[in-house]
């Protein structure tokens, strides 16, 4: 019997494509993709930065879902690793003269390795204990690039002049479209990792660290590979960052930050692809609704925090696929 | 035929002897239940093979090769399968999913080509899919393929934990105590199961259990510890009606 | 010198202890580590300063009723935000309690905004001891006095009443606990209850100090963990000297290299612990059986 399945040179009964119930259907993301192209012609200037910096907060979002969401492995320096990247770029670009385009991801790359230093921890540690070495591993390497003033510019901070690409500048709108791009880019890797053979990995290693390693997995190199992973995204969304803003200084790599990143994914829902871009949105979006009152934003994501954590632990992306999927 | 080889075992938990000086061995092909009453040191015995547990003196091995030096996921590797008391399956994962998980050794692309899904990757993941839909037909459970594991039935969990198994190629299976926690025809199935894949794949099987009827069916050997010694190894008939084993599991009373 | 920096360290490494020791008691006896402890401690500080400043009350009225509130507060957070957590992953609270260090964070503001205030003390002004020579602030002293006072307290309560022992065996085995007849929501409210209670005391001691705004404890919370990890967060004296050690390295540190690097070792060292002995110097591995 001859099926679309054969014709496809599929064997039958297998699925089209590895199993993935999420939420996100050609007609959702083709749309989204659309919207997102076409933004800069509608939106004014602060409302693009607003996108451009949801875009990078995103990019911060999808690698730590890996790490925290997949791996299970907690992680409150992704703030440094930010950092890090955004000052490894401008220095790359201001010091060494590289092109914006190559610096950003060699930037990247060599926080790579830093993040791959901060598995160590968690090699032997979970939870509590995990969550407090990351946290002072943030400090350290925040205080770093404090007192390394020659290189840094210390608590003065970084003052940035526009990115070129091929010697023409990228005003607001070019930087949007780099940026968007990279978010494509990230959410695609992001995708084919949960469905290659290192997501599911993470996902066992998450569930018992026994069967994983009964089953070959060798725990360290994971670990690591998710870390590294992780910092490269953040780094990479760090380089973006400081030109956007054009202006860095090292105050800002905090702890807090490191929160706010950790809350992104969790409220979008841990886990899930598609929720770390709307925990993005969802932090940059709340607090310029609540423009004026100035604690508000904070008391409201905090409470969101709460109440995501108690009422819906799949935070909103996963409580919204549960509700599609359940008819 | 490779032997693995339990020899002269020892652990100590700082105070608590698990284990003292245990040793045996069985072939691949051979079916061996492990036997003993709680506290015995038969779990133990399993981490010590699959690299759980370290031996504080002895050592295991597999043909020539020394396992108990290395890492779990390494003896793994080289063919020793180990099924839990409870199944540990990512629950928000469908059963195939599970499955595939099992495949990671066979899947050995780079992370950079995982990244980018290069076609390697996609067709070795449709080898990996396929082998995963024999193993769910062959443990007669293709209907709940792609049923989150939460929803399923603890016997199918446990089916999909043996498919883990079955997936990575093994010389050697360690179970411990697959049939706690199911029906009369589950364990029927349990057991004519284990005996067709044993004839078709070769492995060598070792057997935890407390189900006697169970362990005399299925096993040709049996090995038993209590308080972390082996007193006795033979055949089953044997092994039951030895009186030292009759005695650590009911006690002096045994003797009137 | 060294007498004077070492007597300030002491000082200092007795505020992170009187939060580390609101930390540990609730971490002991429901598992959870409340990364909001600093900020209850905070809010119950600033609900003093109201009682002192608004409604004129004496230092001591103040204080007493303001440990209630600490009390009833903890009390509270346990009700609304733990108890539907009992059972979740621990990844859960985690996040829960960092959430509920930025509302509690923001909820000061908006109440109180950010200006600085100062949170008066009756020790102040008082002539400091002398030891050895070296100034010691009555202040310090007294500090370190309510810190030995609250950890004797606590264990004799633990050890002695049939409450407190109800509380240990539910931090041990909570199905075992409950068949013997002990209530764990009950336990886990107590305990709550007790470090909301400390933790404003510690807020009311350390605010004369460092003066008061939303900000108090902030840096306080992070050192008292970090001295708590360096002692052993599973014992109460283990906590108490590890911050003291750890204040004492911090001044020593910032006095002979450099203040910015000072909280960095700090750091460093309590990642090297945790690699090496996570359990602390003076912590015993806790083992359980599941």
């Amino acid at each position: 019997m001859t099926g679309a399945a054969d014709i496809a040179g599929l064997p039958a009964g297998l699925p089209k494509r590895p199993a993935s119930r999420g939420l996100a259907s050609p007609l959702l993301v083709g749309l989204g993709l659309a919207l997102a192209c076409a933004a800069p012609l509608g939106l004014n200037g602060y409302a693009l930065y607003l996108l451009t910096l949801a875009g990078i907060f995103a990019l911060v979002a999808l690698g730590l879902n890996l790490l925290t969401g997949y791996a299970g492995q907690i992680s409150l320096c992704h703030a440094a690793f930010f950092g890090v990247g955004a000052y490894a770029t401008a220095l790359l670009t201001t010091k060494a003269g590289l092109p914006y385009l190559v610096s950003l991801p060699l930037g990247a790359l060599l926080t790579t390795a830093i993040g791959a230093a901060a598995a160590v921890p968690a090699l032997r540690l979970k939870n509590l204990y995990l969550a407090i070495a990351t946290l002072g591993f943030g400090v350290v390497l925040q205080k770093i690039i404090f007192e390394w003033r020659d290189l840094t510019g210390g608590g003065g901070g970084l003052a940035l002049s526009a990115p070129t690409i091929a010697g023409y500048e990228l005003g607001a709108t070019g930087l949007y479209y780099l940026t968007l791009a990279f978010v494509i880019l990230g959410l695609w890797g992001a995708w084919n990792v949960s469905r290659g053979r290192t997501g599911r990995a993470l996902r066992i290693i998450k569930e018992s660290e026994i069967a994983a390693a009964s089953l070959g997995i060798h725990i360290a190199r994971y670990k690591v590979t998710a870390f590294a992973l992780s910092a490269f995204y953040a780094a990479l969304a760090g380089g973006l960052f400081a030109y956007l803003v054009r202006y860095i200084n090292p105050e800002s790599f905090n702890v807090g930050l490191s929160i706010a990143f950790l809350s992104m994914v969790v409220i979008g829902g841990l886990g899930t692809i598609g929720g770390s871009i709307v925990g993005a949105a969802f932090y940059v979006i709340v607090p310029e609704l609540l423009r004026g009152i100035k604690d508000a934003p904070g008391l409201v994501f905090g409470l969101l925090l709460v109440v995501v954590m108690v009422f819906m632990p799949q935070g909103l992306w996963g409580m919204a696929r549960r509700l599609v999927w359940k008819r | 035929m490779t032997r693995l080889a339990i020899e002269n075992v020892s652990v100590d938990f700082g105070g608590v002897h698990a284990l003292k000086d245990v040793s045996f061995s069985f072939e691949a092909g051979s079916i061996v239940g492990l036997i003993g009453p709680n506290g015995a040191g038969k779990s133990t015995l399993l981490n010590c093979i699959s690299g759980i547990t370290r031996p504080t003196t002895g050592r295991v091995r597999l043909g020539e090769t020394v396992l108990s030096t290395r890492n779990a996921a390494d003896i793994a590797g080289q063919g020793i399968g180990r099924v839990f008391q409870h199944p540990e399956l990512v629950l928000d994962l469908t059963a195939r999913d599970n499955l595939l998980i099992a495949c990671h050794r066979s899947l050995d692309y780079g992370l950079l080509s995982e990244l980018l899904m290069l076609p390697g990757v996609w067709r070795r993941e449709r080898e990996a899919a396929q082998r995963v839909a024999d193993v769910l037909r062959r443990l007669g459970i293709a209907d709940s393929a792609d049923t989150e594991v939460r929803s399923l039935p603890y016997g199918h969990r446990k089916l999909i934990d043996l498919g883990r198994a079955l997936l990575m190629d093994i010389g050697f299976l360690l179970l411990d105590e697959p049939i706690a926690g199911l029906n009369d025809p589950e364990i029927a199935h349990l057991t004519a199961l284990l005996l067709e894949l044993r004839q078709e794949f070769g492995f060598g099987i070792l057997v935890v259990e407390h189900n006697m009827p169970f362990v005399s069916r299925l096993c040709e050997r049996l090995v038993v510890l209590d308080l972390g010694q082996l007193i006795a190894d033979g055949l089953p008939a044997e092994v039951l009606s030895d009186a030292r084993v009759i005695s650590s599991y009911l006690g002096e009373a045994a003797d009137a | 010198m060294i007498a004077n920096l070492v007597v300030g360290g002491l000082a200092a490494g007795c505020l992170y202890a009187m939060v580390g020791i609101a930390i540990v008691i609730v971490l002991n006896i429901t598992d959870i580590a409340n990364f909001a402890q600093g900020e209850m401690a905070m809010l119950t500080t600033f609900f003093a300063y109201w009682l002192l400043d608004d409604l004129g009350l004496a230092w001591w009225q103040a204080v007493s009723i303001a440990a209630v509130f600490g009390l009833v507060q903890g009390i509270v957070v346990q009700q609304i935000v733990i108890r539907p957590l009992i059972g979740s992953p621990v990844l859960s609270a985690i996040i829960a309690t960092l959430g509920l260090n930025v509302v509690l964070n923001s909820l000061a503001g908006l109440i109180w905004g950010h200006q600085t205030y100062t949170f008066p003390s009756p020790f102040t002004f008082l002539a400091p001891f002398q030891v050895a020579g070296v100034p010691v602030p009555v202040a310090s002293v007294v500090n370190i006095a309510v810190s030995l006072a609250i950890i004797a307290g606590m264990t004799l309560f633990l050890r002695l009443t049939w409450t407190g022992l109800g509380m240990r065996a539910a931090s041990q085995n909570q199905t075992v606990a409950r068949l013997m007849g002990v209530s764990i929501t009950k336990s886990s409210a107590i305990a709550w209850a007790l470090g909301g209670l400390v933790g404003g005391i510690a807020g009311i001691l350390v605010a004369p100090s460092v003066f008061l705004d939303t900000n108090l404890m902030a840096g306080l919370l992070i050192k008292a963990f970090a001295g708590g990890v360096l002692g052993g967060l599973n014992s109460l004296v283990g906590v108490f000297l590890g911050c003291l050690a750890l204040g004492v390295s911090e001044n020593l540190a910032s006095a002979y290299l450099s203040p910015s690097f000072a909280d960095a070792i700090t750091f460093i060292v309590i990642i090297a612990v945790l690699i090496v002995r996570p359990e602390g110097i003076f912590g015993r591995v806790k083992v359980r059986k599941a």
